[in-house]
């Protein structure tokens, strides 16, 4: 860095004795300067200058965006061309009520259909399976194909694109294309993406899988990104999370870092099977946390960037520029909202969302300002989605691309963070890659130090939090909103239907895809979810499915470290 | 009764509640906790206790974890001790070892128990002996004692328990180095877990030649390969330990040393009424023996109540066995029984056996049957003459 | 906070019933309670009620705190009577986490002694615990 300094100020005369004069009055203006430390753990100066920080380094750190390092952006144009998809995850009730919802919010602006399944979907059961109370109250009840009909009903997806929350084994997807095999639309004006694929974010942070061996998870996930390949090719199969391991507790350098060992894991395993790296990974995706780190973040996107647009030249030695594009959805950090004057979450969100669009994000959520007291309701929602709306159309934030591109703070920052998470690549690395590093517990061991490290900063002090440990109100007259749950009745409804649906399938057409699907289960040449699909198809239900899949492939648990 | 006595009958008749609470008295050595383990010595000696240790991250309690799965496929009925460290600051502790073995949470013949261990810094809890006691007097075929290994504790184990199994992996360095130091002369079965790991067969053939050094001994520790994830080597262990088991019996009573627990076991098969009125055996041992029973159908008297003469026969039973218990041949006299209640149809009836007094010639013993509620049914008591050769017990003196 | 020698340490399961995984909360209350003197008993996600009372019973632990972020606290009042049924009345149950305004006094009425919002401090969790640890021994039969 000091020769780098040095030519700095060669070129600015009077830098040194200016730079010295600033020292001697910021010393003397703070009497108590204790360090700063971002979440990452970087300690943060008061000022940046050239010092830090030289332009001469442009086109080797930052030039042009959609090219790389790719820093600046991944398409030439960016928000000034497009602005980012308003992916509001949105999931309740049964299908139907899902729909209602669905159609309510695209009259209001979101661009795309988005489905959070009901928590029984993600731990891989059918709505019969589990307590009836549950049903409906986190995500929309989603069993069969015949849901999925419900929930698009009315629904263009040959035109807008569906992505879904669809955790492995991807029963979502096969539902969607048994949805569009009936309305006769073809497999290849299907667009969207399979969110929440990402089966080691859900091993290590937030658990909500279907308890399926990680064996078994690494064969489902390679088939998927395969069979969409060759039949739903404008379909993004994987979207890589880190979202969940940074909610857990793991800080943006960490989360960023386990996201990109997930991704070079992935892409080995599916380089292993015969795939070849230039055909699949232009149809990976990212998915990541916000956090109310507001430099931190756009630092963190701006770094990850340039790092896997190396790791796809370097490792993978694929020199296309589709290929080490690093597209990511982002959402809000929910953990760093407070049930303490809720409505102060709605400033929160709106700076967690600028550090999101200053960070170059393909895709959006905005956290809704109850979601800290109950599962979100319409009000909020249609709040957060206007956050979007006025950062975009009234703060013109997307008038100029990268806009905090070359400044000394956020270009010195973004090659601390970098540094920051490749040291932790290193780690995983050290560890025989992220498949390995979880298996034994490491990455599971570091977020939980995360999330206690953070906890003991708000507790003491050192971290403040409006309304929880500063500028605290007597809040016991004010009542949150009122809790909504999926009325009984309906529920029930749907219980029966479902029964019904069991009841007047073909028996032979299910036994036939069920043998089918344990048969690709034992045979390794197999691909496993094209059977899932097949087996949508021929009348399957999610928990049938999963049932298979977990007595053929193996059984598995979080590995739960304390 | 007594609160303690009480206890005692219902937590040798299998109350799960009163073995909790009684294990809680014992670890926090409450006013209670001695007389309570007084009593309950007369019923302990029937488990197999076994400890499991070794450096963290070899899998103990993914181990620990399959081998109950084993030995519940043999029927036998399961109580664990997990041992976790204290915090020496706080005295708080993170008791997370169950967590790998929560596929057992639900099923009767398995009773799991966290253990801090406390201010004891070498890794076993100062209480562990008097919480073995206690699930030994229960019933437990076997007791799983699961430590982290830090060394010293492999010796403590080791003197706590009947067998020791020392748990290594491939992979952790300096795992066999680790193994060289005294660990060794404690185990009684060695395990590499992990088997599917590359190196585990050279993990495996490192410990045999460590073996191959020592002086030949009557039980040769076997090196046993596992995988707990895929059930490998798990039936090979299992029956590794019940071999130690056996031959430590034999070599006790050889050397007239305190354990008889075997006894009872060997006797109840050969006794074909027991057999008939479908009795088992819930511990024995050392002069005392419980056994349990369910009434059914053909058991009923013209009263509509248990026939007596059953009742009896299982009074009879636990007295056969616990005066036999000691190796040497007794003959029932005398016996004499009262029906203070009525037993009914479906009730489980236990009887519990203990010697009150032994000569060189007699010895007679006191059984109380016990209804499935805790009530007691039938108080019974026998005179025993002993036949066995007189040379040989005189010569235990 | 922390506990005199010869005192014994309150016994808590801290565990998540029902369908949702998220255990960042629950990890950090662990560690709280733990750092405070306790003995902690704890599991992973995903138990089911009969594992909760059979763990209660087998462990006798004074309390058990269920961590609840989506809506799992619906299903805290058949935990409590569960837990009643088995004869464990004596043991508090407390709820942390995500419960709507409205639904706190539901679970307080079927039988839970405290619910703790997301901002809840160290110290708040660590006194009720530990005092509602003090009150289930009370009530509990010695042997």
């Amino acid at each position: 860095m000091s020769a780098k300094a040095k030519s700095a100020q060669l070129r600015l005369p009077g830098f040194d004795s200016a730079q010295a004069t600033w020292q001697t009055e910021y010393t003397s203006h703070m009497r108590d300067d204790p360090p700063v430390h971002n979440r990452s753990g970087i300690e943060i100066k008061p000022l940046y200058t050239p010092d830090n920080w030289d332009s001469a380094r442009y086109m080797e750190e930052l030039g042009f965006p959609g090219a790389a390092p790719m820093t600046r952006g991944i398409y030439p144009s960016m928000h000034r061309g497009r602005t980012w998809t308003q992916r509001q995850l949105i999931g309740y009730g049964t299908p139907k009520d899902y729909n209602r919802r669905l159609r309510k919010l695209m009259d209001t602006g979101v661009t795309a259909v988005s489905l959070i399944p009901c928590n029984s979907v993600y731990r891989g059961y059918d709505a019969d399976e589990v307590d009836t109370e549950l049903l409906g109250t986190c995500g929309a009840v989603v069993n069969t194909v015949d849901d999925m009909l419900a929930c698009l009903d009315q629904i263009p997806i040959d035109r807008v694109s569906t992505a879904m929350n669809d955790p492995l084994p991807f029963t979502l997807l096969a539902f969607v294309l048994g949805a569009a095999k009936r309305r006769n639309i073809p497999w290849t004006k299907i667009t969207g993406t399979s969110n929440q694929s990402d089966y080691i974010s859900h091993f290590v942070a937030n658990h909500m899988f279907l308890r399926l061996s990680l064996p078994g998870n690494r064969r489902v996930l390679v088939d998927e990104v395969g069979f969409c390949q060759q039949h739903v090719p404008n379909w993004n199969p994987v979207s890589i999370v880190g979202q969940h391991m940074q909610q857990a507790g793991a800080t943006p350098a960490q989360a960023m870092a386990f996201a990109l060992c997930t991704a070079i894991q992935f892409t080995s395993d599916c380089i292993e099977r015969g795939m070849q790296p230039r055909d699949f990974l232009p149809r990976f995706t990212f998915f990541f946390d916000i956090s109310l780190s507001f430099f931190e973040e756009i630092a963190k996107f701006r770094a990850g960037r340039r790092i896997w647009g190396r790791i796809v030249r370097e490792r993978f030695k694929v020199d296309f520029d589709r290929a080490f594009r690093f597209k990511f959805h982002s959402q809000t950090s929910g953990a760093d909202l407070t049930r303490q004057q809720p409505l102060n979450n709605i400033a929160r969100v709106a700076v967690q969302a600028m550090a999101g669009i200053f960070g170059g994000t393909q895709s959006l959520h905005t956290d809704a300002y109850d979601e800290v007291l109950t599962t979100p309701t319409e009000e909020p929602s249609r709040i957060a989605i206007n956050t979007q709306n006025i950062l975009r159309d009234e703060a013109h934030l997307t008038d100029v691309i990268d806009p905090l591109g070359g400044s000394y703070y956020v270009e010195t920052l973004t090659n601390q963070m970098e540094e920051e998470i490749e040291a932790v690549v290193a780690q995983i690395d050290a560890l025989g890659g992220m498949y390995r590093a979880v298996e034994a517990g490491a990455v599971q061991r570091m977020i939980g130090e995360g999330a206690l490290a953070f906890q003991e900063r708000i507790e003491s002090g050192a971290q403040k939090v409006v309304g929880v440990n500063a500028y605290r109100i007597d809040e016991s007259a004010h009542a949150g909103p009122a809790s909504q749950r999926p009325e009984s009745g309906s529920m029930e409804a749907y219980l029966e239907s479902l029964q019904t649906y069991k009841s007047s399938r073909s028996r032979s057409r299910v036994q036939a895809a069920l043998s089918d699907l344990q048969r690709a289960c034992n045979t390794p040449e197999k691909n496993v979810f094209e059977q899932v699909v097949n087996a949508a198809v021929a009348g399957l239900t999610h928990g049938e499915i999963c049932a298979c899949l977990r007595r053929e492939l193996g059984f598995g648990q979080p590995l739960i470290i304390v | 009764m007594s609160d303690v006595s009480t206890a005692v009958d219902r937590l040798v008749g299998g109350d799960k509640a009163t073995l909790a609470r009684a294990l809680t008295a014992v670890e926090n050595a409450r006013p209670q906790a001695r007389e309570l383990l007084a009593a309950l010595q007369q019923h302990t000696g029937g488990a197999h206790v076994v400890g499991v240790t070794g450096a963290p991250g070899v899998g103990k309690s993914t181990l620990c974890n399959a081998l109950i799965r084993e030995w519940r496929a043999r029927g036998r009925r399961v109580g664990v001790i997990a041992v976790d460290p204290s915090s020496p600051l706080t005295g708080g502790a993170v008791l997370g070892d169950r967590v790998r073995m929560h596929e057992h949470d639900e099923d009767d013949g398995v009773f799991i128990r966290s253990l801090a261990a406390r201010s004891n810094a070498g890794g076993l809890a100062a209480s562990t002996t008097d919480v073995i006691t206690v699930l030994d007097a229960a019933g437990m075929d076997c007791v799983l004692v699961e430590t982290v290994g830090t060394g010293q504790s492999e010796v403590d184990i080791a003197r706590t328990v009947r067998s020791t199994v020392v748990v290594s992996a491939p992979g952790l360095g300096d795992d066999v180095q680790a193994i060289k130091a005294g660990i060794l002369e404690v185990a009684d079965v060695l395990v590499v877990n992990k088997a599917d790991l590359p190196h585990a067969e050279q993990c495996a053939r490192q410990l045999r030649a460590m073996l191959s050094l020592r002086e030949v001994r009557a039980w040769q520790p076997p090196v046993i390969m596992t995988s707990a994830q895929t059930d490998q080597g798990l039936q090979d262990l299992a029956d590794a330990l019940q071999r130690h088991n056996d031959e430590s019996n034999v070599e006790d009573a050889a050397h007239g040393s305190i354990a008889f627990a075997d006894w009872p076991q060997r006797l109840l098969p050969r006794d074909r009424f027991a057999q008939h009125l479908g009795i088992e055996l819930l511990a024995g041992g050392g002069g005392h023996a419980s056994v349990r029973m369910r009434v059914q159908a053909e058991h009923i008297s013209f009263n509509g109540t248990c026939h007596g003469g059953v009742t009896f026969s299982l009074a009879d039973t636990a007295f056969g066995l616990a005066s036999n218990s000691h190796g040497v041949v007794a003959a029932a006299i005398d016996a004499h029984i009262t029906y203070p209640r009525a037993v009914r149809i479906n009730d489980t009836l236990t009887a519990s056996a203990v010697e009150e007094s032994r000569g060189r010639r007699f010895a007679t013993y006191r059984v109380i049957v016990t209804r499935t509620d805790g009530a007691t049914v039938a108080t019974f008591t026998g005179t025993v003459a002993i036949i066995g050769d007189k040379q040989n017990r005189d010569s235990q003196k | 906070m922390s506990v005199k020698d010869n005192a014994v340490p309150a016994k808590v399961l801290v565990t998540k019933i029902g369908l949702d995984g998220h255990d960042r909360g629950s990890r950090v209350v662990a560690a709280y309670l733990r750092d405070a003197g306790m003995e902690v008993i704890y599991t992973g996600p995903w138990q089911r009620i009969p594992a909760v009372v059979a763990l209660t019973q087998e462990e006798d632990v004074d309390v058990v705190g269920i961590s609840s972020l989506a809506t799992d606290h619906l299903i805290v009042p058949k935990l409590v009577r569960a837990l009643e049924e088995a004869g464990l009345a004596h043991v508090r149950v407390v709820v942390g986490g995500i419960v709507p305004d409205d639904e706190v006094a539901t679970l307080q009425e079927r039988g839970v002694s405290k619910v703790f919002h997301p901002g809840s401090s160290r110290e708040e969790i660590v006194a009720t615990v530990q005092r509602l640890a003090q009150e289930a021994r009370r009530e509990r039969p010695e042997i």
